[in-house]
C-alpha cells in the first residue's frame, strides 16, 4: 500500500507543481486566465466533492475497529525505556488478534513490521492509558516490533520480534491427577 | 483601497531577518550531519544525536516563527502605528528563551525533541538531569510570552484600526457590506486571522509548559498524560502553521509591488481566511490518529479537517496566486522567485500531509520518513523560501532589481537541493524508515547518503542567499 500512496502524493505533487510552472510561462504571455472566478468555484466544488467520496469510502470500515470475534487472541504489550515485554511469543495466522498496548514509563509508538521490513499497522503506547489495535496476519513469519514515537537516548534500539503461526503447539504438562 | 502610511521599522526588522537567517543556516547544517549520520558517512553518538535533533527542531521553529513574526510586523506597521519597543521586548525574550534552550541543550546534554511531550522531559532514562528539562521548557516560555505580548500589540491596533475583530477579517465584504475596494488589505486579513489562532496555541502551550515545569519538580501534581498530548500538539500544530501564515503576507503585499496590479481582498478570500482561522485549530487530532483511546469522532474530526485545510490554500492563495502571474509580466528577481516558489512549495508539501491526514493511511506512515518529508518541503520550498525572498526584497528595489547570474545560480540550487532532499524522506517513509532514529539499517542507507547531497546543495543556496543579504543590508537603504 505505501508504494500506492507515494505514486499516488508524487502524481498530485506533480499536478500541482506544473499548476504553478504553468502561471509563471505565461506571465510573459497578453492573455490573462478567462473567467477564473468560474474556473475556482469548480475547483472548489470538485475538491469537496473528491473529500466527500474519499470520506466516505476510507471511513465506512473505521480503521481502528475492534471486532467483538470470541476467536481473537489478546496480547499485551508493554513498552518501556527501552525494551518492549509482549506476553506471547506466538499468534495464529489468520486469526484476529488484539493487541492491548501499555507503557510503564514515557510515550512508545508499537509499529510492526513484516518480514520484509514493511510498516503494517502501529498504535501508540502511553502513560496511564490502553491503546487496542486489531490486526489479522495473512502471512506466517517472524514480526518485528519497534518504537515508532521517540522515547530517548535508546529510542532506535527498543527492538523485539514475535512469532505468526499455523498453528500453537501446546506445552506438555504433567498431571498428576 | 487602504493604502500603506505609515513608515515600517526597517532596521530593526532588517536586523531580525540576519539573526533568523544566521540561524536557519546554523540549523540546516546541524540537519545535514544529522543525515549524514543517519547514512553513516560520519559516526555521532546518539546521545548527541538527539541533542542535535532537539536543537535543530527547536532552531528551526523557532527562526522560522521569528521571520514569519518579522515580516508580519513590517508590513502590519505600514498599515498601523506598532508600539516598535513591544517588538524589541519580543526579540529580547526571544533571545534569552534561545539561550536557555541552548543551555538545556549543550550543558545540560537535554534531548527530548523540541515537541517536549509529556511525560519524557521528566524521565530521560539518565541521559539529563531535571534542571536541563526546566532550563528547556523555561527558554519556551519565555519565547511565548514574547510572541504574546507581540501578538496582542498587532492584534489590539488592527482591532482598533479596522472596527473591530470582524472588520479586520473583512466580514463586511463576506455579507457584501463593503466593496473590495474599501476593504482591509489581505495583509490585515491575514495578520488578524493568524494573530488570533496563535494567540490561543500560545496560552495552550504555555498551561502544559507550566504543568509540565510543576511535574519536573513537584511529581505528585499529576499529569493527565492524554490531555497533556492534545495541548502539546495543539499548540505545535498552530505555531508552525502560523510561521507560514505570517510569512505569506509578504507574499500579499510584495507580489503586486513586482506585477504593479493590487492584490484585493475579495469576499472568496475573506470567507477562505475565516475558514482558516477554525481549521487550523480544529485539525490538531490528526496527530493523535494512532491513539485509539482518543474519542472517535475527534479522529474522524482531524482526518475531515485536514482534507478541509487544504481548500483555501489550493483554491483561494495558490490559485490567486496563479491568477494574478497570468499575463502580469511580473519583473523577476531573488525576491520575486523564492517568494513564488515559497507558495509553490508550501501548495506541493500540503498534498503528502492530507493523504498521512488519512486514518488509514496514518496507520502505516506516521512517524516514518514520511513525516519529516512532508513537512520539510512546506517549510523548506514554503516558509524558509518566503523568509529568504523577503530578505531579497529588504535590499532591493522592485523597479531597478536585476535577477543576476549568482542569484539564478543560488535560487536553481537551492530548489534542485530542496527536491531532492525531501523526496528522499518521502521514499524513505514509503519504505517504512522510522523517523527520528539515530541509527540506520543497511539497507535505508542509500536513501539517507543521497538526501546528505541535496542538503549540500541547499546549504550552498541558503549561503549565497544571506551572504548577499548581509552584502546587502550595508549598501542599501530602504525605507
Amino acid at each position: 500500500m505505501q508504494l500506492y500512496v507515494l505514486a499516488l502524493s508524487l502524481s498530485l505533487m506533480c499536478f500541482v507543481s506544473l499548476f504553478f510552472i504553468s502561471a509563471v510561462m505565461a506571465s510573459e504571455n497578453e492573455k490573462t486566465l478567462s473567467s477564473p472566478e468560474e474556473k475556482r468555484i469548480k475547483y472548489i466544488w470538485a475538491m469537496f466533492f473528491i473529500g466527500i467520496v474519499v470520506t466516505f469510502s476510507s471511513l465506512w470500515q473505521y480503521p481502528h475497529t475492534i471486532s467483538k470475534s470470541v476467536h481473537a487472541q489478546a496480547i499485551n504489550v508493554t513498552g518501556a525505556q527501552w525494551y518492549w515485554e509482549i506476553d506471547k511469543e506466538k499468534v495464529l495466522l489468520n486469526k484476529p488478534v488484539v493487541f492491548n498496548v501499555h507503557t510503564s514509563d514515557v510515550n512508545h509508538g508499537m509499529g510492526v513490521l513484516d518480514s520484509d521490513g514493511k510498516l503494517i499497522f502501529q498504535t501508540q503506547a502511553m502513560p496511564g492509558y490502553v491503546n487496542r489495535i486489531e490486526h489479522v496476519f495473512t502471512k506466517p513469519g517472524e514480526y518485528k516490533v519497534i518504537c515508532l514515537e521517540f522515547c530517548g537516548v535508546s529510542h532506535h534500539d527498543m527492538i523485539t520480534e514475535f512469532q505468526v503461526v499455523e498453528k500453537v503447539v501446546a506445552k506438555k504438562e504433567n498431571k498428576n491427577d | 483601497m487602504i493604502k500603506p502610511s505609515h513608515e515600517p521599522h526597517s532596521n530593526l526588522i532588517k536586523f531580525t531577518m540576519l539573526l533568523a537567517g544566521a540561524v536557519f543556516l546554523l540549523m540546516m547544517i546541524i540537519g545535514l550531519v544529522m543525515r549524514a549520520a543517519q547514512g553513516d558517512l560520519i559516526e555521532i553518538d546518539p546521545a548527541i544525536f538527539y541533542q542535535l535533533m532537539t536543537a535543530h527542531g527547536a532552531g528551526m521553529v523557532g527562526a522560522a516563527s521569528l521571520t514569519g513574526a518579522a515580516i508580519m510586523w513590517y508590513f502590519v506597521s505600514r498599515y498601523v502605528s506598532l508600539v516598535k519597543e513591544v517588538f524589541v521586548v519580543f526579540l529580547t525574550l526571544f533571545l534569552f528563551g534561545v539561550l536557555f534552550i541552548l543551555g538545556s541543550i549543550s550543558l545540560g546534554q537535554f534531548g527530548a525533541g523540541w515537541t517536549f511531550l509529556f511525560p519524557l522531559p521528566a524521565i530521560s532514562g539518565g541521559a539529563w538531569e531535571t534542571g536541563a528539562a526546566a532550563a528547556f521548557i523555561i527558554g519556551l516560555i519565555l519565547i511565548g510570552v514574547g510572541f504574546l505580548l507581540m501578538n496582542l500589540e498587532v492584534g489590539r491596533k488592527l482591532i482598533s484600526a479596522f472596527d473591530g475583530i470582524g472588520g479586520a477579517l473583512a466580514w463586511p465584504v463576506i455579507t457584501g457590506e463593503v466593496t473590495p475596494d474599501d476593504a482591509p488589505p489581505p495583509a490585515i486579513v491575514a495578520s488578524m486571522a493568524t494573530i488570533i489562532f496563535n494567540t490561543i496555541g500560545i496560552v495552550v502551550g504555555a498551561a502544559v509548559l507550566v504543568s509540565s515545569l510543576i511535574d519536573l519538580y513537584v511529581p505528585a501534581f499529576e499529569v493527565d498524560a492524554l490531555l497533556a498530548k492534545n495541548m502539546i500538539y495543539f499548540f505545535g500544530h498552530v505555531f508552525i502553521n502560523a510561521t507560514i501564515y505570517m510569512a505569506v503576507v509578504a507574499v500579499y503585499e510584495i507580489i503586486p509591488e513586482y506585477t504593479v496590479k493590487p492584490w484585493k481582498t475579495s469576499r472568496i478570500f475573506a470567507i477562505a481566511w475565516s475558514a482558516i482561522l477554525l481549521f487550523v485549530m480544529a485539525v490538531y487530532p490528526h496527530h493523535l490518529l494512532q491513539d485509539t483511546v482518543m474519542p472517535v469522532w475527534a479522529l474522524i474530526m482531524g482526518q475531515i479537517v485536514s482534507y478541509l485545510s487544504g481548500i483555501p490554500l489550493l483554491t483561494v492563495t495558490a490559485f490567486s496566486l496563479c491568477v494574478y502571474l497570468r499575463g502580469s509580466k511580473i519583473k523577476w528577481d531573488l525576491a520575486s522567485a523564492l517568494l513564488v516558489l515559497g507558495v509553490a512549495g508550501w501548495s506541493v508539501g500540503v498534498v503528502p500531509a492530507i493523504i498521512d491526514g488519512m486514518i488509514s493511511v496514518n496507520k502505516i506512515m506516521h512517524n516514518t520518513q514520511w513525516v519529516p518529508g512532508h513537512f520539510h518541503i512546506y517549510l523548506l520550498l514554503g516558509e524558509v523560501a518566503m523568509s529568504f525572498g523577503f530578505m531579497a526584497y529588504l535590499i532591493k528595489e522592485a523597479k531597478s532589481s536585476e535577477f543576476q547570474m549568482i542569484d539564478k545560480t543560488a535560487f536553481g540550487v537551492y530548489l534542485a537541493g530542496g527536491i531532492g532532499f525531501t523526496l528522499m524522506f518521502l521514499v524513505s517513509g514509503a519504505m517504512s524508515v522510522p523517523r527520528r532514529w539515530a541509527v540506520h539499517a543497511e539497507e535505508w542507507l542509500l536513501q539517507d547518503r543521497i538526501a546528505t547531497v541535496f542538503g549540500l546543495l541547499v546549504i550552498v543556496g541558503a549561503l549565497i542567499f544571506v551572504a548577499r543579504y548581509i552584502i546587502g543590508i550595508s549598501t542599501y537603504r530602504r525605507t
